[in-house]
């Protein structure tokens, strides 16, 4: 098999059959370099795609509010992060199918059609919230959004219409390699070094104690770096990329190295958030803040921060779409690839289209509380994903189905760790809601 | 698919896409995964769970848009 041929020397013959564009090196070395960066890819997209607008907003507000007291949490999210993304990835790798269509299959109609309509609602207001940042960003800039927005849609769409995954996978690639702007922004505004691995490394509560505003806030973090749209779009990439068993430790890698950027970003988000704090403005949404910073950073700073939260949109909506396209197309049965051209894939390419046409569409007609939205909308996911997650975790322990790719007994015990995190800061939501003085400043 | 020279000391790297498909699991072989009582019981929680949770975020949000 090819697989081989990717692990092991040529066997010792003259003459050995490899596809047409496979390439030839000598040192393993650069065998291993070249694997890796032909896989590299769903991994680095899901999570930088995952600092998203309402990302960008979360953190900084975050930031804005609390400064840098809350930076323990998001750096505590790592390992989640990755360790969730991770058994998707052996799930992906070991079926060759998305996981909308495994949980249809595994579970049944009825639990498939529960999953994919929770997917779509989240993923329909989230896309939402992508273009209303589109939206505010423009209007900063002293772009017309009646122009602005229809272009960014138009270009979304584009962007998928080639019939050709790798270039998709580039365009994006690319997209997310700007994200590394945030790290200078954070150093041209961000607070003394010591003071951020302090409250990085060390957890300590900020001034006012636990209040219901500071545990949504906490609710949408964790709702806003690991939401149940990742897990359905990094199955169904890693399956439309045909990654192959050999590939699981790059694709491990690849998901660990897009999980440390990612992290690394959202600090930056928020330490731009905690310099808006540290010069007394009050936060209201990203768009103002940026302007907040730009009037003692300059006009090159803010158009830095505006232009970023419009790559943030643009990342999370391309994916988003994505995962509800190649999430429908499974369990329809429609053709949903990339790699196919729009006449042979209609349904799935409508999807898509449709979803990022009406979510652009509804930003221009009213004028909806953005920031609220946002927040609402990562609280959503964050309330959603102990139940996604549940069904990843009962796949994952399904030996029928992954034979040496199931858990282990210690993937397990953190699962099952961090899924009764998830539902104990839901359960606290629910209390808040239900009796707001549970919680008295200290 | 070509023929190309090689000789001992060298590594073939293909692109995924460019692979010969691996076969996977049939899924379809498989059929739905037995469940016991338990596990469904829990799973029928879990859902009325999360509708009630939506029901609360809800709320929350109108009540902050107030």
């Amino acid at each position: 098999m090819i697989d081989k041929a990717i692990a092991t020397p040529a066997p010792g013959v003259d003459t050995e059959i490899v596809p047409a564009r496979g390439r030839v090196v000598k040192s393993k070395w650069t065998r291993d370099l070249l694997t890796f960066l032909m896989v590299f890819g769903p991994g680095l997209i899901v999570m930088v795609a995952d600092n998203d607008a309402g990302a960008v907003s979360t953190y900084s507000q975050a930031g804005a509010q609390y400064g840098t007291h809350l930076l323990w949490i998001v750096l505590l999210l790592l390992p989640v992060t990755y360790f969730i993304q991770e058994m998707v990835v052996r799930l992906g790798i070991a079926t060759g199918k998305g996981h909308a269509a495994m949980i249809y299959q595994r579970f049944g109609k009825w639990w498939g059609l529960f999953s994919l309509l929770d997917l779509e609602l989240v993923n329909f207001l989230t896309l939402v919230t992508e273009f209303a940042a589109i939206n505010l960003a423009l209007s900063k800039m002293g772009v017309d959004p009646r122009y602005g927005v229809p272009i960014a849609a138009a270009g979304l769409i584009f962007i998928v219409l080639s019939g050709s995954y790798r270039r998709w996978e580039r365009t994006v690639v690319f997209l997310c390699l700007l994200d590394f702007a945030w790290f200078f922004i954070a150093f041209r505004l961000g607070p003394p070094i010591s003071q951020v691995v302090h409250h990085a490394l060390i957890p300590t509560m900020p001034a006012g104690g636990i209040t219901p505003e500071l545990m949504f806030l906490v609710i949408a973090i964790v709702g806003t770096t690991i939401a149940p749209w990742q897990l359905f779009f990094q199955q169904s990439c890693i399956a439309d990329k045909r990654l192959r068993f050999a590939d699981v430790k790059w694709a491990r890698l690849d998901t660990l190295l897009g999980a440390c950027i990612t992290i690394t970003a959202a600090v930056c988000m928020m330490l731009a958030g905690a310099a808006s704090h540290a010069h007394g403005f009050r936060f209201t949404d990203p768009a103002q803040m940026a302007a907040d910073l730009g009037s003692f950073a300059g006009p090159g700073m803010r158009n830095i921060i505006l232009l970023m939260m419009i790559n943030a949109a643009v990342l999370g909506t391309t994916a988003i779409s994505l995962s509800s396209a190649w999430a429908y197309g499974e369990v329809r049965g429609w053709p949903h690839s990339l790699q196919l051209p729009w006449r042979e894939a209609p349904g799935f390419y409508a999807l898509y289209l449709l979803s990022v046409a009406a979510a652009a569409a509804i930003v221009l007609i009213p004028r909806a509380p953005l920031q609220l939205i946002i927040l609402g909308v990562q609280v959503l996911a964050g309330v959603m994903l102990p139940s996604a997650i549940i069904f990843l975790q009962l796949l994952l322990n399904d030996r029928e189905l992954l034979g040496e790719f199931a858990n282990k007994p210690w993937n397990n015990w953190v699962n099952w760790t961090i899924i009764i995190v998830l539902f104990v800061l839901s359960l606290i939501l629910a209390a808040q809601v239900a009796a707001p003085n549970l919680f008295p400043t200290t | 698919m070509e023929t190309i020279k090689t000789n001992n000391n060298h590594f073939v790297v293909v692109h995924p896409l460019d692979d010969v498909p691996e076969t996977k699991v049939d899924i379809e072989a498989l059929g739905p995964m037995p469940m016991t009582r338990s596990v469904r019981l829990s799973l029928l929680s879990l859902r009325a769970y999360l509708v009630l949770m939506v029901m609360l975020v809800v709320y929350h949000v109108v009540m902050l848009a107030r």
